[in-house]
This record gives C-alpha cells, sequence and structure tokens, in this order.
C-alpha cells in the first residue's frame, strides 16, 4: 500500500523522489513514529489513548518554562518525560484502578493537558531556548539529524519487546480477552498503567523533539497527533478490539499518512484538504478493522 | 423530571424518591448553593445584565446537551457535534450570502445536520463499531470540510433580519433562550412521556431486552443521532445569528463541555439513565463555575482544564453511587445472598 | 394428546459437532403442569428455547394446537401466546417495576404519550393478581434477585399467554417464595394455561407437576407422574448403567499435600475445609450454583477470600492473585471455556504457553521461540489435539479439542495441585474418554487434582473420594469407592 501511493506520486510529481524530498518525508516522521508506537501498545491492550496530542503539548510547554527559568539542558529531557510520564500515569490509574472507559479519561486528561499548557503560556510561544537544547533535534551525524536515530532505535527496540519480551508481550494476551489473562497469571491491571505511561512518554519523546527543533514551546503543538496515531496504528493492524497489532505495521502506517500529506504539499491543494483527507483516513481505518473482524467472525 | 411516574401517592410514600430523583435534587442544591455564594462574594454577579450573560455564554452548550441527553442514554455518545455546529453555521452563512431567503437557509443547514446524525447512526450500524470511534471520525472529516469550504475564511455579510435569532428578545428575554427553553420542555417531555422517549432508556438498559421487547433498535437509534445532530446545527445556526458571521472556530472543544454537562446532570455514560433536566442542570452548574472563573479574574484559559477535571470527577462519582447501589443491593432486607450471587 | 397445546415432534439439534437434543417428542395440554428434568447439559434449555422461538430446530416440528407452526423469532412465539420466564434476567435495571413488565408495550395515548396512571394501574393489578407485594414504581435495580424474578414471572403473565414457560424458576427463590409460586402456577393451571415447568429440583417437580418428562442426553428417557419415587426420577435422570467407562486407577495415595480450612465468603459459601493427598483425586459434586467454582475461584486468587486457610506442602499460603496462586503450585481449569480460558482469536500455540513461563523465558524474559514451539509441539501430539498444525486460532476448534488445549496450558505449567471445574463440558465421547486419562495419569504421576463435574458417572469413576455441596457448604465426604449416584443426588438436592 505505501509502495502504491509512493508510486503513484511519484508518477505525479517526480520532485516525490528527490533525495531532500525523501529526507523531509523522513524527518517529518519523528514526531509520529513513537507516538504512533506508543498507540499500538495501547490498541493491542483493549483500551485508546487520546491524550497523546496534548501531553505533547504540555511537555513542551514545561520544558521551555524550565529551560527558560534557568534550567539545565541535562536535566530537560528527564524532567520532559518525568511530565509525560505522570499524565500517562494518571490515564492508567484511572483506567486500570478504577475502571472508567479509556476514551473517557483520555478525553478529560487530553482537556486537562491542553488546558494546563495553555494557562501556562497564555497561549503564547515560548521562545529563546539554550542553543545547546536546540542542538539535541537540529544536530546532525553524518548528515542525518540525532533524533532519527533515537527515534529508529526506540521503535526498532519497542518492536523487539512487543513480539518477544514476555513481560510486554503478555499485552496481546490481556488485551484479547482480559479475565482469561488474568486467570493465566497475567497482571492485567499493572500491564494497562505501564501501556498508558508508555504512550505518554512516547509522547514526552516527541515533544522533546518537536521543541528543540522548532526552537520554542507552544500549548498547541501535537494537535490531532492523538488521531494520526490511532489511524497509522490500526492501518498497521492494531484493532479496536484489542489483542493485535505490531509496532513495524504502525511504522509502515506512519510511513504511508506521511507520504500522503507529502503528497499535498507536493501537488500544492489546500492544506485545509489534510483535516478531510486525515478524517476520511480514519474512516478507512475502521471499514478495514471492520471487514477484518467480520472475517474472522465468519471462519 | 424523572422517573418516578406512576403518581400513585402510596408508592412514593413508600418508595420516597429514586436514586436518579435524589441526584437531581442534590444537584439542583449544589446549583442554588453556588449562585449563593457567587453572590454572596460578588455583589455584580446577581444583576439581571450578568444572569443574562452567564446564560447565554452556555447557550450553544444548552441545545446540542438536549441531543446528547438522548444519545447518553441510549448508552451511545456524539463527538461529532463539535463540527456539525460550525458545518451549520457555516452552510448557512453562505446561502444567506448568496442570497437564499433566511427560512430557507436555516432549513436547509438543519437539514444537512440531521443527514450527519444519519450518517453516523448508519456507519454505527453498519461497520459495527463504538459510536466514539464513529463520531470521531466524521468529527474530524467535518471539520476538514468545514475549512474546504470556507477556505479558512469568516462568512459574513447577513441580511439584518437573521440577526433575531441569536440577538432578538421575546418577551424581553432573550430569543434564543426562550427558543431553548421551549426545545427543552418539549425534548425532556418526549424522552419522559413518550414510547419512543422510554425505549431510548430500554435500549440503553439493556439491548438486547429491548430488541426481545419488540423495540426497533436500529430505527430509534438513528432517530437520537439525527436529534442530537440536528440541534448542534440549530446551536450553530443560533451561533451565526449572535456573532453575525459564521466561522471553523466555532464549538471548539464543545463536545467535552456538552458530554461533561450531561454527566454531570447525571446520565450514566453506560446508558439508560439520565434526564433532560439534570442535563439542564448540569450546564448550569457549567456556566455558573466558568462564570465565576471570569468573575475572580482567572483566566479563561483554565476551562479547558475545568472541563476536564469535571468530566473525570462526574464519571468516578456516578461509579462510585453505582457500587454504592450494588452492595447495598447484596445486603438488603429480604435477600437470600447465596442465591443472589452463585450463578 | 388431542388437547395438547404447544409441542414438539422428532426434534433434534446439533451445536457443531455436539448433539444436543436427539429426536424429542414433547407436548403439554391446556390446564396441566409438565416438568421437564434432566442434569446439567441433558438439553432441558435448548428444547425450552426452541419452544420459545429463540432457536431453529435441525430436524423435526414445533407444533402449536396440532398442527405445524415455525416462530421466526421470540416476539414472534409471544404473539401466538407463548410465555417465557428465562433463568438469565432480561430486565431494565433502572426502570420501574411497572415499566419492566410493559417494556414495549406501554399503554400509550394516540400520540404515543405514555398513560403513566394505566400504567402502574395495570402492573399493580397483575402484581395483585399473583400476590406479589411490590410497588409498581420501585426501579427494578433496588429489587432483590428474589422480587426481581417475580417481575419476570408477572412480565410473562402481562401477555396473558396460554403456555408459560418457565425455566428454573426457583432457583433464586426461598422456600417461603416458591410455595407462594407454585400457589400461582396452581390457579394458572385452573385457568387453562398450559405450564412447562423446568427444573432439577425434584422436589418442586413432585409437588406441582401433573407429568414429568425425564432428558438424558439429549434424548427423552422417560415419562412419568409425580407418583414417581425420587429414587426412580434419579436412575432416570442419570442413566442406569454408566455408557463411557472411566480408567480405573488404584495407585498408591501420598501424603496430604494441599489443605483448605474454613473458606468463606459471606454470602457465597462458607466454612469449607477439605484436603488432597498426592495422586488424589477429589471430585466435588453438587447442582449448579452450589459454589463449588466459587470455592475454586477463591482458592485461585480470582476472588476474595473472607475468611479461611490454605496450605500446600505444609505452609500455609496468602493468595491475593492468580497469578501469586501459579507461583506457588496452584493451576485452575475453568468451567467457561470461551469467557475465561480460551484466547479465541490467538493461536493454539499462543494459548498452551498462555500461562507457563519460567522455562519458555530467558533469564531477561526474553521468549525462545523454539522452545515454544517444541513445548506446544509435545502437548498437540501427547493429547492429540487436532488439527495438529498449532498456528491455527484456537476459535477453529471444535468444544473437545478447545478443551484439550486448556488442560495443555495447565499440563505446561506443571502445578502441585490442579482444579478442574468441568472438564469435559460439552465434549463429544471420545475427547472425553482422552480427557480422563490424561487426568488420571496426572494423578498417578503424583499431581492433587480437585475435579469438580456435574457429569456423575465422571466423578465417580475418577475420584477417590467425592466431596458434596449444597447451597454453598460441604455437606459430605464420600468414598469414591463405594459412593452411588443416587447418595450423591441425596445430599445435593435434599
Amino acid at each position: 500500500m505505501v509502495l502504491v501511493v509512493s508510486g503513484l506520486l511519484a508518477l505525479a510529481e517526480p520532485r516525490f523522489l528527490n533525495a531532500s524530498n525523501l529526507v523531509s518525508v523522513g524527518t517529518g516522521m519523528i514526531y509520529d513514529l513513537p507516538v504512533a508506537a506508543g498507540m499500538t501498545l495501547v490498541l493491542a491492550l483493549g483500551g485508546i489513548d487520546l491524550s497523546v496530542g496534548a501531553i505533547i503539548g504540555l511537555t513542551s510547554v514545561v520544558t521551555a518554562m524550565y529551560l527558560r527559568s534557568g534550567g539545565s539542558v541535562v536535566l530537560a529531557v528527564p524532567i520532559a518525560l518525568a511530565a509525560a510520564g505522570g499524565a500517562g500515569a494518571l490515564n492508567g490509574l484511572l483506567v486500570a484502578r478504577f475502571r472508567v472507559a479509556p476514551f473517557l479519561v483520555t478525553l478529560g486528561t487530553m482537556s486537562i493537558a491542553r488546558g494546563t499548557a495553555t494557562v501556562l503560556t497564555s497561549g503564547y510561544y515560548l521562545s529563546g531556548l539554550p542553543p545547546a537544547y536546540i542542538e539535541i533535534g537540529r544536530g546532525q551525524l553524518l548528515g542525518v539529524p540525532y533524533p532519527v536515530f533515537v527515534v529508529l532505535g526506540v521503535v526498532v527496540v519497542f518492536d523487539v519487546l512487543l513480539r518477544r519480551w514476555k513481560p510486554l508481550h503478555d499485552a496481546y494476551y490481556a488485551g484479547t480477552n482480559p479475565p482469561a489473562a488474568l486467570l493465566s497469571g497475567i497482571d492485567v491491571g499493572r500491564l494497562v498503567f505501564a501501556g498508558y505511561v508508555a504512550s505518554a512518554l512516547a509522547a514526552g519523546l516527541s515533544a522533546v523533539f518537536m521543541t528543540s527543533r522548532l526552537a520554542m514551546g507552544y500549548a498547541r503543538f501535537g494537535e490531532l497527533a492523538e488521531l494520526r496515531a490511532i489511524a497509522a496504528a490500526v492501518l498497521g493492524g492494531a484493532s479496536f478490539s484489542g489483542g493485535t497489532g505490531s509496532i513495524l505495521g504502525a511504522a509502515l502506517g506512519v510511513l504511508l499518512l506521511a507520504v500522503i500529506s507529502n503528497g499535498f504539499v507536493l501537488l500544492k491543494l489546500s492544506v485545509y484538504w489534510q483535516g478531510v483527507v486525515s478524517g476520511l483516513i480514519l474512516v478507512v481505518a475502521i471499514a478495514v478493522d471492520a471487514s477484518r473482524r467480520r472475517r474472522n467472525e465468519s471462519r | 423530571m424523572t422517573s418516578a411516574h406512576t403518581g400513585r401517592v402510596a408508592d412514593i410514600a413508600r418508595h420516597r424518591l429514586t436514586p436518579a430523583a435524589r441526584y437531581t435534587l442534590g444537584l439542583a442544591g449544589a446549583v442554588v448553593g453556588l449562585l449563593a455564594i457567587m453572590a454572596a462574594l460578588y455583589p455584580q454577579f446577581a444583576d439581571s445584565a450578568n444572569v443574562e450573560v452567564l446564560a447565554m455564554n452556555f447557550i450553544l452548550e444548552a441545545f446540542m446537551a438536549l441531543g446528547m441527553t438522548a444519545v447518553i442514554v441510549s448508552g451511545g455518545i456524539d463527538l461529532s457535534v463539535s463540527a456539525v455546529l460550525p458545518f451549520a453555521a457555516i452552510v448557512t452563512g453562505l446561502l444567506l450570502r448568496a442570497g437564499a431567503p433566511v427560512p430557507i437557509a436555516i432549513g436547509i443547514a438543519l437539514l444537512a445536520s440531521a443527514g450527519i446524525g444519519a450518517l453516523n447512526a448508519t456507519m454505527r450500524q453498519v461497520l459495527r463499531v463504538h459510536p466514539f470511534i464513529v463520531t470521531l471520525a466524521t468529527m474530524l472529516s467535518l471539520k476538514g470540510v468545514n475549512l474546504v469550504i470556507t477556505g479558512g475564511a469568516p462568512v459574513a455579510g447577513f441580511p439584518e433580519s437573521f440577526a433575531f435569532l441569536g440577538r432578538g428578545r421575546l418577551l424581553g428575554l432573550p430569543f434564543a433562550l426562550v427558543l431553548f427553553a421551549a426545545l427543552a420542555v418539549a425534548i425532556g417531555w418526549l424522552l419522559a412521556h413518550h414510547r419512543y422517549g422510554q425505549q431510548v432508556y430500554l435500549i440503553g438498559g439493556n439491548v438486547r431486552a429491548a430488541r426481545l421487547s419488540g423495540v426497533n433498535v436500529e430505527r430509534v437509534l438513528v432517530l437520537v443521532y439525527v436529534l442530537c445532530s440536528s440541534l448542534a446545527g440549530l446551536a450553530g445556526v443560533v451561533a451565526a445569528s449572535q456573532y453575525v458571521s459564521a466561522s471553523t472556530g466555532f464549538g471548539q472543544n464543545s463536545e467535552l463541555r456538552v458530554i461533561t454537562a450531561v454527566a454531570i446532570g447525571g446520565a450514566s455514560l453506560n446508558g439508560g439513565t439520565g434526564s433532560v433536566g439534570g442535563s439542564v442542570l448540569g450546564v448550569l452548574f457549567l456556566a455558573i463555575v466558568y462564570n465565576a472563573f471570569g468573575m475572580s479574574g482567572v483566566s479563561t484559559y483554565w476551562q479547558d482544564v475545568v472541563s476536564g477535571v469535571m468530566v473525570l470527577g462526574a464519571v468516578l462519582l456516578a461509579q462510585a453511587a453505582a457500587r454504592e447501589g450494588r452492595t447495598r443491593r447484596a445486603v438488603g432486607p429480604g435477600e437470600r445472598p447465596a442465591a443472589a450471587q452463585v450463578r | 394428546m388431542n388437547d395438547q397445546i404447544l409441542g414438539v415432534q422428532g426434534v433434534s439439534k446439533s451445536f457443531g459437532r455436539h448433539t444436543v437434543l436427539d429426536e424429542v417428542t414433547f407436548g403439554v395440554r391446556a390446564g396441566s403442569i409438565h416438568a421437564l428434568v434432566g442434569e446439567n447439559g441433558a438439553g432441558k434449555s435448548t428444547l425450552m428455547n426452541i419452544l420459545g422461538g429463540a432457536l431453529h430446530p435441525d430436524s423435526g416440528t414445533v407444533t402449536l394446537d396440532g398442527r405445524p407452526a415455525a416462530f421466526a423469532d421470540p416476539s414472534a412465539a409471544i404473539r401466538a401466546g407463548i410465555g417465557t420466564v428465562h433463568q438469565e434476567f432480561g430486565l431494565f435495571p433502572n426502570r420501574s417495576v411497572a415499566q419492566n413488565i410493559f417494556a414495549g408495550r406501554e399503554p400509550a395515548g394516540r400520540a404515543g404519550f405514555i398513560r403513566w396512571r394505566a400504567l402502574g394501574r395495570q402492573a399493580q393489578a397483575i402484581l395483585s393478581e399473583i400476590g406479589v407485594d411490590l410497588a409498581p414504581s420501585a426501579p427494578v435495580a433496588t429489587l432483590s434477585v428474589a422480587a426481581q424474578q417475580m417481575v419476570e414471572i408477572a412480565k410473562a403473565l402481562s401477555l396473558r399467554p396460554r403456555v408459560l414457560i418457565l425455566d428454573e424458576p426457583t432457583s433464586a427463590l426461598s422456600d417461603h417464595e416458591a410455595q407462594r409460586l407454585f400457589r400461582l402456577l396452581a390457579d394458572l393451571k385452573s385457568r387453562g394455561v398450559a405450564i412447562i415447568y423446568i427444573s432439577h429440583r425434584l422436589s418442586d417437580v413432585r409437588q406441582i407437576a401433573d407429568e414429568i418428562s425425564v432428558l438424558r442426553d439429549g434424548r427423552l428417557v422417560g415419562r412419568t407422574t409425580r407418583e414417581a419415587s425420587p429414587d426412580d426420577l434419579v436412575s432416570m435422570m442419570v442413566g442406569r448403567h454408566i455408557e463411557s467407562i472411566t480408567p480405573s486407577r488404584r495407585t498408591q495415595l501420598g501424603a496430604e499435600i494441599f489443605k483448605v480450612e474454613g473458606l468463606t465468603r459471606h454470602g457465597v459459601f462458607a466454612d469449607v475445609s477439605f484436603g488432597v493427598r498426592e495422586g488424589e483425586i477429589l471430585g466435588l459434586a453438587g447442582l449448579v450454583g452450589s459454589g463449588r467454582t466459587e470455592v475454586a475461584r477463591a482458592i485461585f486468587g480470582a476472588d476474595r477470600l473472607d475468611a479461611g486457610r490454605i496450605w500446600l506442602d505444609g505452609r500455609a499460603l496468602a493468595i491475593g492473585s492468580p497469578r501469586q496462586a501459579i507461583a506457588s503450585g496452584i493451576g485452575y481449569l475453568t468451567e467457561d471455556r470461551k469467557a475465561l480460558g480460551l484466547f479465541l482469536a490467538m493461536t493454539v500455540r499462543d494459548n498452551i504457553v498462555a500461562a507457563s513461563m519460567p522455562a519458555l523465558v530467558s533469564q531477561a524474559g526474553m521468549l525462545r521461540p523454539r522452545a515454544i514451539r517444541a513445548e506446544s509441539a509435545r502437548y498437540v501430539q501427547r493429547l492429540d489435539i487436532r488439527p495438529a498444525d498449532d498456528r491455527v486460532e484456537a476459535r477453529t476448534l471444535s468444544g473437545g479439542n478447545q478443551q484439550k488445549v486448556l488442560l495443555a496450558k495447565w499440563l505446561s505449567v506443571a502445578p502441585r495441585v490442579l482444579i478442574v471445574d468441568e472438564p469435559t463440558r460439552g465434549v463429544d465421547v471420545a475427547a472425553k474418554d482422552g480427557i480422563h486419562r490424561h487426568l488420571s495419569e496426572l494423578a498417578d504421576a503424583g499431581m492433587a487434582l480437585v475435579l469438580i463435574s456435574s457429569d456423575l458417572p465422571e466423578v465417580l469413576g475418577l475420584s477417590d473420594r467425592i466431596g458434596v455441596f449444597r447451597q454453598g457448604r460441604l455437606v459430605t465426604i464420600l468414598d469414591g469407592a463405594t459412593a452411588t449416584q443416587e447418595d450423591i443426588m441425596r445430599h445435593a438436592s435434599a
């Protein structure tokens, strides 16, 4: 599918295959990849996380405020991840412990996180970050920005762990049939909690790179990121009913979305169409999921 | 307003109040208490001007809450309302600018909104996914459509007569408020006393049993989602009239505020409970809290934080109440617990 | 038989390879009560669902007033005057009693607005008629289970049915409430209503039934009257001879390694104590709902215990979760294969290795695919799981093979004590034999087994001792060598 879309795009607009364009498609995926990976885990566990986009905004603001108050660049990243992880822990607690429907919990925390970020900044950009911090996102090794390596590493490690590491692999059991997983000795509650924390941490990582590369903290960073992540994960094989999905599949989903949106830019279509298309992509993802389920049931 | 319907004095005496009715009364008490506190703290709060501002600030959410109540009672949810609102405003605006007569423009906008609701219900049924996901997709696509048809620019230049809806006055009150009150009474009455209204509760309470009782579940659900979308559309038309323009920015995050208000009003997100009266109180409660923020000079940016905290709080509270109800039942008099739980 | 209202003629029904009803002919006459008795799984509920239009027979006909009738769905049966009271509640918890009785059929004016006064009045009339003191306006969620059961009955009666089918209606009622129900049924009978009464409570049946039909393994094995003695009924229900020969085993039993004392969960079971020796199979018999599964779940840490102690190998255990139970050496094979046992959308291999772990993961917790493949293949072969390809989804397997997959999962864990709950329910004869053989092999190998089963020949054939549960209590422990089915039934349903 990725290949088909890429091929069509290359035919329609030869510039698609320019090395510089391909690099820009690749770096454009830095932000979405970790979030989609985290979302895959949450979906595999039978949940959903709508708060990741807002967590990106909150983390970005917190990081920028810390740096502007003279904080150390070394500590800025751990602090960003702690802020994100804290929000994820709140999600995990409410879903795993208090059994509130995940979409409600994360809709609520989405609003809280986005609102808090806006309150903290009164809606303004926070620029003037120290150059050393900006270097984290913009610095290059062999002509490739650092974040590309980090994100690729995270995706590969995450993929292997979800595939092979027993404590994480149990997510598939927990998402397929939670009571049966419990009776098989799997601590479903702890796993679900960990899933939301991991998803938030991934969003935090995305926020670190966004804040650094764009050299500012902004409350509205990460808008609609949760929806792109859901679409990518579902296109990559995850299901709203839990128990399936892979990080590699989600990464391909992100790639597909990136190619499509690159196509928009190249073909000079109005950015306004992007909203329609992302909605339609979600509809397509839902339909794909529905037909997969139907096929399974009819067997 | 809630479910003590049979009207037999003896029954009411025997059972006093249903838990739902008790909750609604408690909420009404909280609203009154909040009003009193605000009036004591801020003398200008009780001004008739401020009261009107308070009511009108949440008039759009109030319209939407009427339909959302029906959706949530049926066990569903509709996130697309926050896109339907600007959509209806923009459709009205574009038609008016093109010279369409006011009633025609409004009619078409409302019909288009109703169509979105029918689409939501149909997708829910065909794709068999939770309405939350379906309506999320609709919300996204429709927000995109809004941007595309306006090119992102506000639509303005409406005839004078159109402004009446949002700015006119009737009986000394804002016209929109009067319209809302009439709709609230009508929809509340339908939901509580009409067969179809009661079927919404049956569906939300136990879908399988509702089917076995001969309820046409799919048809009722289509009506419910159409109602919800149409009211969001009406809110959009009112907004366009109020601001004498239509913008894609209308109704940002309003779905969350509306769901919060309905949840505060006593509707369980698991379906089967809730009432229009409760939801109106829920909207009022939210309106007062937001107004209080304005009064005390706290940034309006806090609003999103507050609605997030309140939606979580309302859900946790409802869950605790449900748990309490269950345990009380398990040890209630005349019960044989062994038989109650072994099955 | 010419005044028979509702009946079935030569009806058969299978689910997959499992035949639930085999050529059953049965009917009820106006103004009489016909009881249908049989053990769990004999096919009573399936027959009821066919009569009530919820299921369609594979062959044979349903007759109404002597003419063939095919009900498209339950509402068609309702229109034909057949009222059904199911075991599961079909109620709306947040609606009032009156609304539940008339759900979907509320009295309404021409515009469709409900006439609440009329609704309350009509509900009150029905409630008074059946002698139930409930307020029509009370929300059903606030009622006791017994009262909810009465609302179900009122709902069925509000249809003025010609035929009333009740499935285990007294399972949630106290004696006093049950007697009131019986008086009501006698009254309905005198007014010409035909009543089909499904139960395995023999005392109830002998009190009210005019005719009694006995189902066993999907076949109608006898028809008698209430004059039949309980012993006759029991022997008809369980069969005079045991069809499948369960392996007889006599090994040296070792020391008592597992012991529970005073296990109590308020309102569910109380003061349950027993011990199991190395190599022993302790059978637990009793009616469905007598508390056996609940005790097992509590031992396994899936439900909370209010009191009681558990020892394994002389050590007192504090078990807070299934995870701890497994780590301590206790396994539990659930009775509810699909809901609580299998991961239906996952492969057979995934299912087999779901709980076992230390041997199949490296120290760092990484799965070892080769070891997993070998482990899975070993059990597929040893238990003869079909198809032999363990990469197919568990949902595609037959019931018997699914059950073997669950057993394989626990064999792979190799606990010291294994509790198996209805290990052969809904399983064909060949698979049943296989599972029996494996269970006795496990015991012979020194495992302590607790066998919960409603299949009396199975319990008798496999168990060294048999504990009998009644209403949340372990009432007696019989010697497996000398106990008879009649002994067990007497203790279980006294």
